[in-house]
């Protein structure tokens, strides 16, 4: 139920220590509340007068007070440590994703690294604040109260002290049992929601079959199946809670009629049998508020563990190796004999080659040959197996260096929008631009139809929920990012324009050809007509360079692969 | 709570089923009830049983009934409460796969043929959720909320039988405790919940933003800025968050000490209605001690209630939907497969998409549409499948106007996009879905058309095997394929190329076009597509550019002719 990095948590020991006794004491006022109330009650069976039992009355008032008070208090004071808590986890979170990088999504997946910010963190939130809490109530309250009944009666203590872990071995056996059918009917739980999704999904194609109107009963089906499935699980899952219920009423019942049996014996009087039936339900109440959320337990253990692993993770190391300026029409880069597997699987093989100042180098090969992965090295989003890199006499390991990173301009081939102002995206890399900078990129950029078109110019939010923009358009806020930032001297792009359509693609090269100049580019494409802005091409074929030369002189030799490649492309042998 | 109470009575969701399926709600509030009941009652009987028992009564059987009547609550209780949750689950699920047939055929009613750029998709997730987070609105708000109700009532009877003074007490206290503080909660909560749920939202898109844009991040240095940025709304949505949870818990503080109240208040009631009578005085410990059960049921009225502002969004957007309109059963006859479009105009926000536009297609013509994004592509194809109505000018497809023939307008015109959707089920179904009436071998020749023999000679199950997990095995080309497998098997005499080929490398996307113009020879083609590979396939190429051909001839004339067009086919390789 608790991992042991927890007690390694800046501060966690002081509050848990301040927990426990706070626990104790709503213990504490429980056991008094109760004996109070008996008294009480006691008196007025006797058929004494009312006033002789006030002052228990109100001693059992302010007990019952304090506890509720404690309630409160507790859930304040762990809610503010929780708070904390999260927010430096989340902090640490963060420090690790970007340190990692693009290799973050290769391994964990987009859509995990979103839920650890956003579910994963809540529910470590409510670990730390509820289920801390019904633990510690859980270890401490029962226990005050059964030393209490022992003291009365030791029998009853002792039926209560036993039928305990009778309750919570038949609570986990169902719960196992639960476990394993729900685990059995899973994939038949997964296909059935699906399908209902699916069928939404696919809504499109089912009106152009002409099928969208026959669906509605099969969906119909489809859900009474899911129900049935359900409804199996649940009668099985239920069950567990209904052992601990079954079994700690009836241990109240049980205590009630044996109580009732000794009394009746005058092996015992009122007072003490009525203190005892009135704390016997307290006794229990614990375990039933812990087993109601077992599974958010679950849940925020887990949450919590994956959280502390992910920043636990290791880091690429040796990122500050590199001594770089800014990159210069002298300055050199070299590969040699690099290669890169991924999987065990041999992606780059024996990558040697010499780059140097603002020459211009396309990339070309069919899709699945390298050229990516060859890019993604160049930007140090991947590190090389093994061979050797050098830049300007400097021997590195990995270009995932700090001064390399700042010299360079990513272009993938759907650049990221945030969901924010135009005017905020496009000064992404130079928050500080002015607004003449921004005019002057925006024109650049090709970018001014939109911002006319736009009622809120350059103050219209963008992205995800906002307005949507084309392919041609992310392009160009891409550009206009890159050329508010001038210091950065390299260019890499990766197939920026094949998904568009050929007039904006036309559109977008004179736009892009002028910023191009002066500037090292690696260009990664099949769209060949690029060819003709390139001082070299890299032909890759399986992870290999097996060609490199000047566009021109190749494509004047009828055998060279460069021009294999193209037939290729047009579908010629 | 104006707005509540239009919400009410404008909702087509909610309450007719809670009128339809009245029978399994009564049964699940009837038990939620008798599990606080049998609660209660435990500790009432069991108190009456001690105190009895404490009288030393000569006979045992004169504690019989009690005896009895402990056991009996102690197991009814957990039985109850059992069946309840069962009960009340099937009554949900139920709930939900009658929704999921409304929600999908109201869905259906006004979807398009013609797929969007905006993500539907995300669109329809949303509703699908809707339905899910109104299971909770049954369970956690109104089984809860009934139950208290029905408390309440047998509450105040039962003690109005002893005395209707003490029942007035009651009827106050509990009045304030079922009534006045859940609607005050209700009411006090209901922005906070709004403002968590925008926050909420936020702190996704602030995360998406986080982990997408991640290389922007870093690349230009800003990892400082990201930790501030994504830290904003992650403190307001706490401080929001801890507000409400504060609210819930001294409210229920505050439940808790009005059953204090009661508790000491019916003490001394009772105190003053038995005391002298030896046999009623055992009742002071059997209501004193049956209080203490019914605060649960108190304090779930009262989270359920404060709860229920959070299905508002989610409600009004089902109720939103369109209602189904009947369509016309008819088929008409329809004479040739001529499309003509005749001075057609069609805006969208003050906008003019489409600027009278002419066109016809021929049977067995084959044209090429182009355009830049926004150049009112996808809203000619929409207007020529029927899906938007121009504002003016005609479309007819055989001398019939398009709007008459949406019933039969499947066996008329196919639609092959750029995701065409494979469903859950076996290769040889989805194929099927083309023509639900062809025979399996018809189904196996067309895939066989589509070049698909050797892939399914390779696949273990053959035709049986599932989309679901081969989708993934299969790539982009043999997905089209699959597709174009089931348009062969619609057999319709226009078919619809919408940029089919678009996420395809550019060696698959010359073999599935080939493939395409080969086994659709006979039919007509309205092919969009966003360059010119494959365009001397086409017998028309059309440039579209703000709601208008700017650009129309034989593909052979434009080479000629056309500098623009040279322009661009020059960009499909490097001379």
């Amino acid at each position: 139920m608790i991992d042991k990095r927890l007690f390694k948590l800046n501060g966690i020991i002081s509050r848990l220590f301040t927990l426990t006794i706070m626990t104790g004491i709503q213990g504490l006022a429980i056991l008094i509340q109760g004996i109070t109330l008996a008294s009480a009650i006691v008196n007025c069976w006797q058929g004494k007068p009312i006033k002789n039992a006030l002052i228990a009355i109100c001693i059992f008032a302010i007990a019952f007070i304090i506890r509720q008070l404690l309630v409160v208090i507790k859930n304040q004071f762990m809610s503010a440590y929780a708070d904390n808590a999260v927010e430096i986890f989340r902090r640490q979170l963060l420090a690790k994703y970007t340190a990692l990088g693009s290799t973050l999504t290769v391994e964990q997946g987009t859509g995990n690294a979103v839920t650890m910010l956003g579910v994963g963190l809540d529910n470590v939130k409510n670990y730390f604040q509820l289920l801390l809490i019904k633990l510690f109530d859980l270890a401490i309250i029962p226990w005050i109260i059964l030393l209490y009944i022992f003291y009365i009666k030791w029998e009853q203590g002792l039926f209560l002290l036993l039928i305990f872990p009778v309750i919570i071995m038949f609570f986990i056996i169902l719960g196992l049992a639960a476990q394993s059918k729900a685990d059995a009917e899973f994939a038949n739980f997964k296909n059935l929601n699906n399908r209902f999704v699916d069928a939404l999904r696919g809504l499109p194609t089912l009106k152009q079959l002409g099928l969208a109107d026959i669906y509605g009963g099969e969906i119909y089906n489809i859900s009474e199946d899911y129900r049935k499935t359900t409804m199996r699980t649940l009668r099985i899952a239920m069950t567990s809670t209904f052992a601990l219920d079954f079994f700690t009423t009836l241990s109240i019942a049980v205590v009630a009629v044996f109580l009732g049996f000794d009394l009746l014996d005058g092996h015992m009087t009122l007072f003490p049998a009525l203190a005892t039936l009135i704390l016997a339900p307290e006794y229990f109440l614990p375990l039933r508020n812990f087993s109601d959320d077992y599974h958010a337990t679950l849940n925020g253990k887990n949450a919590l563990t994956d959280v502390l692993e992910m920043i636990d993770q290791p880091e690429m190391i040796n990122k500050n190796s590199l001594n770089l300026e800014s990159w210069s029409p002298n300055s050199q880069l070299s590969f040699k004999n690099i290669n890169f597997s991924y999987d065990t699987q041999n992606v780059l093989k024996d990558i040697t080659t010499s780059i140097h100042g603002y020459q211009k180098i396309a990339i070309v090969g069919e899709s699945g040959s390298g050229k990516s992965t060859l890019l993604n090295l160049i930007a140090g989003f991947l590190q090389p197996t093994s061979g050797s890199i050098r830049i300007n006499e400097q021997s590195l390991d990995h270009l995932a260096q700090k001064d390399w990173q700042k010299q360079f301009f990513y272009m993938p081939q759907q650049p990221y929008i945030f969901h924010d102002t135009l005017k905020h995206n496009i000064s992404f890399y130079a928050p500080d631009a002015t607004d003449e900078a921004i005019k002057k990129a925006v024109i650049q950029a090709g970018l001014s139809d939109l911002v006319s078109e736009l009622k809120l110019g350059l103050e219209t939010v963008i992205g995800e929920s906002g307005r949507q923009v084309s392919g041609g358009q992310a392009q160009r806020i891409a550009l206009a990012r890159l050329l508010l930032d001038s210091k950065r001297k390299i260019l890499l792009f990766d197939e920026p324009t094949a998904h568009l359509d050929i007039e904006t693609e036309y559109d977008l090269k004179q736009t892009m050809t002028p910023i191009m100049s002066s500037r090292l580019v690696f260009f990664a494409t099949h769209r060949l007509h690029w060819l003709d802005q390139m001082d070299y091409v890299l032909v890759m074929q399986k992870g290999e360079i097996v060609e490199v030369g000047e566009p021109r002189t190749l494509i004047s030799n009828k055998n060279s692969r460069l021009n294999q490649l193209r037939y290729h492309l047009r579908g010629e042998k | 709570m104006t707005n509540l109470k239009a919400l009410l009575k404008n909702d087509r969701w909610i309450v007719p089923f809670l009128k339809n399926q009245h029978k399994g709600l009564l049964w699940s509030i009837i038990l939620s009830f008798m599990t606080i009941f049998a609660a209660a009652g435990l500790m009432f009987i069991s108190g009456y049983l001690i105190s009895r028992a404490a009288q030393r009564p000569d006979n045992i059987l004169l504690i019989y009934v009690p005896i009895v009547l402990t056991r009996g609550f102690g197991i009814a209780r957990p039985i109850f409460r059992y069946a309840q949750r069962l009960v009340s689950h099937n009554w949900v699920l139920q709930f939900v796969s009658e929704s999921r047939r409304r929600l999908y055929e109201r869905v259906a009613s006004s979807a398009s043929k013609i797929r969007s750029k905006l993500q539907t998709g995300e669109v329809l997730s949303l509703l699908a959720d809707d339905l899910d987070q109104l299971q909770n609105l049954y369970l956690r708000t109104l089984f809860p909320l009934g139950a208290g109700l029905v408390l309440y009532l047998v509450v105040i009877i039962g003690i109005g039988i002893f005395s209707w003074q003490f029942a007035i007490w009651w009827l106050i206290m509990l009045t304030v405790i079922m009534i006045i503080v859940p609607v005050i909660s209700l009411l006090t909560n209901r922005s906070r919940i709004q403002r968590q749920k925008h926050l909420q939202a936020k702190l996704y898109a602030d995360a998406t933003d986080a982990i997408l844009g991640l290389q922007d991040w870093i690349s230009s240095g800003r990892q400082d800025d990201l930790v501030a940025h994504q830290g904003r709304a992650m403190k307001e949505l706490a401080r929001v968050k801890n507000k409400s949870m504060q609210f819930g818990w001294w409210r229920d503080f505050l439940i808790q000490l009005l059953a204090l109240l009661l508790v000491i208040t019916t003490l001394f009631w009772a105190n003053s209605v038995f005391k002298n009578n030896q046999m009623a005085i055992n009742y002071i410990a059997a209501f004193t001690l049956a209080i203490l059960p019914l605060v649960e049921s108190f304090t779930a009225v009262n989270q359920g209630v404060s709860e229920a502002s959070f299905y508002e969004d989610s409600i009004t957007r089902l109720n939103a939907l369109p209602e189904l309109v009947d369509k016309e059963p008819l088929e008409q006859q329809i004479n040739g497969t001529d499309l003509k479009l005749i001075n057609v105009t069609f805006s969208y926000d003050h906008k003019t998409v489409i600027d009278n536009l002419s066109l016809t297609v021929q049977k067995g013509e084959k044209i090429a549409l182009l355009g830049r994004s926004g150049s009112g592509k996808t809203t000619l194809l929409k207007l020529i499948t029927g899906d938007i109505k121009p504002d003016l000018g005609s479309i007819t497809i055989g001398e019939q106007p398009i709007n008459k023939l949406q019933n039969q307008l499947s066996k008329i015109v196919a639609i092959l996009d750029q995701q065409s959707y494979l469903f859950d089920t076996t290769i040889l179904n989805n194929v099927k879905m083309g023509n639900i009436n062809a025979s399996d071998d018809q189904v196996k020749q067309a895939i066989n058309q589509a070049g698909l023999q050797p892939l399914i000679d390779s696949l273990p199950m053959g035709y049986q095997t599932q989309m679901q997990e081969a989708g993934k095995r299969f790539s982009g080309g043999e997905q089209q394929r699959f597709a174009l497998a089931r348009v062969l098997l619609q057999d319709s005499p226009i078919v619809i190329l919408d940029e089919p080929t678009v996420s395809l490398d550019p060696k698959t996307e010359h073999e599935v076009l080939s493939k395409i113009f080969e086994v659709l020879k006979n039919r007509t083609i309205i092919w969009v597509t966003h360059h010119l590979t494959g365009i001397e396939s086409v017998d028309h190429v059309y440039f579209l550019k703000n709601g208008q051909f700017s650009l129309a001839d034989t593909p052979k004339q434009l080479k000629q002719n056309s500098e623009h067009f040279k322009q661009l086919l020059a960009m499909d390789d490097f001379q």
